[in-house]
């Protein structure tokens, strides 16, 4: 190697597939990748179940669908989350775990579940309400914010690809909470509390995270 | 109407903890409607935390010494409760406190013992 090029050689033999430069360069600058890989797990866990959870809020929001179609841009703008950072976990000499009930039980985020006991005939749909579903669509998505934050901040100025992501998709959380809060603050409170939306291109456009816009090779 | 109660929580730093606190013992006052976590990093003590609705358990910490209320947990069980485990983010205090902070590997490590997520998924 030429000694005027230091950081064409490094500490991985050449044609070493066992390791992975792109590790070694968070380690050498203060970021334990298999750590944050682990981290990332647990966020796209809780992205991957809050999808499936969702579909099932929205389902049950018959005769209000304005809170149907925005429900199913974070239901969608979810799924994209998953699969924007899933490549990364290979990346970082991860898998994600053969057992869907394992990746489950290991999501960051509460399962995001409809607001009413379910019982052997079904959901208690009489004591069902739009309010109850706009608070847990609301209050997953302030776990979503305060994951994505953490991840931000374990990133930062160490791991521009993850940086990237985590900041692209904080900022449709912050987006998906403020839709939550202007629907719940009229629903409930009869207030109008604007969330400054402007509708999405297409239904779950995830202006800003959907892969392949900025990442075909994934 | 009634000010809540308010109690003395002391908090025991662990050396090898990622925290400008490292092996310091700092003491704050928390009311009884506040969680320690939001008390402590109001004070100025960033204790490690992710979820802040009692799920994920990033915010572990032993009870040494007390009692805290976690009816606010999504998911907080019997045997953490039995091992003195405490859940900082959602945990109010009902009483003066003494916590081990920064424990979320031994929390991982006993959920993981009993059988409860997010242990058995991620050490099982």
């Amino acid at each position: 190697m030429s000694d005027d090029k230091p950081h064409a050689a490094g500490n991985i033999d050449a044609g070493d597939t066992s390791e992975r430069v792109g590790m070694a360069v968070l380690r050498e600058r203060g970021l334990d990748p298999e750590e944050l890989r682990e981290k990332l797990l647990d966020a796209i866990g809780a992205e991957f179940t809050t999808y499936y959870y969702y579909t099932n809020l929205r389902m049950h929001l018959a005769g209000h669908e304005d809170y149907k179609e925005i429900t199913e841009d974070a239901r969608l703008e979810d799924r994209a989350h998953f699969e924007l950072v899933a490549p990364r976990v290979y990346e970082l000499g991860g898998s994600l775990p053969n057992d869907i009930r394992d990746f489950a039980d290991r999501a960051s985020c509460p399962d995001a579940e409809m607001p009413v006991p379910y019982e052997t005939e079904g959901f208690e749909l009489d004591e069902l309400t739009a309010e109850s579903i706009l608070e847990v669509l609301l209050e997953a998505e302030r776990c979503a914010i305060r994951t994505w934050s953490e991840i931000c901040d374990m990133t930062q100025g160490v791991d521009p690809r993850t940086y990237d992501m985590a900041q692209r998709i904080l900022q449709e959380e912050v987006e998906h909470e403020a839709w939550f809060v202007e629907l719940l603050s009229m629903e409930r409170d009869g207030e109008i509390n604007p969330a400054g939306h402007f509708v999405r291109g297409e239904p779950g456009d995830a202006p800003l995270s959907t892969n392949r816009r900025f990442n075909d090779s994934a | 109407m009634t000010e809540p109660a308010t109690w003395t929580v002391e908090l025991r730093v662990p050396d090898e903890a990622d925290l400008d606190a490292a092996g310091e013992s700092r003491t704050l006052e928390v009311r009884e409607d506040q969680s320690i976590l939001a008390a402590a990093r109001s004070a100025g003590i960033w204790l490690s935390a992710d979820c802040q609705q009692g799920w994920c358990i990033t915010c572990a910490a032993k009870l040494l010494e007390g009692e805290v209320d976690h009816s606010n947990a999504k998911r907080y069980y019997p045997s953490d409760d039995e091992a003195g485990f405490v859940l900082t983010c959602v945990g109010q205090p009902r009483s003066d406190l003494v916590l081990e902070v920064e424990q979320y590997d031994e929390l991982l490590r006993h959920r993981a013992e009993h059988d409860k997520p997010p242990g058995r998924s991620k050490l099982g």
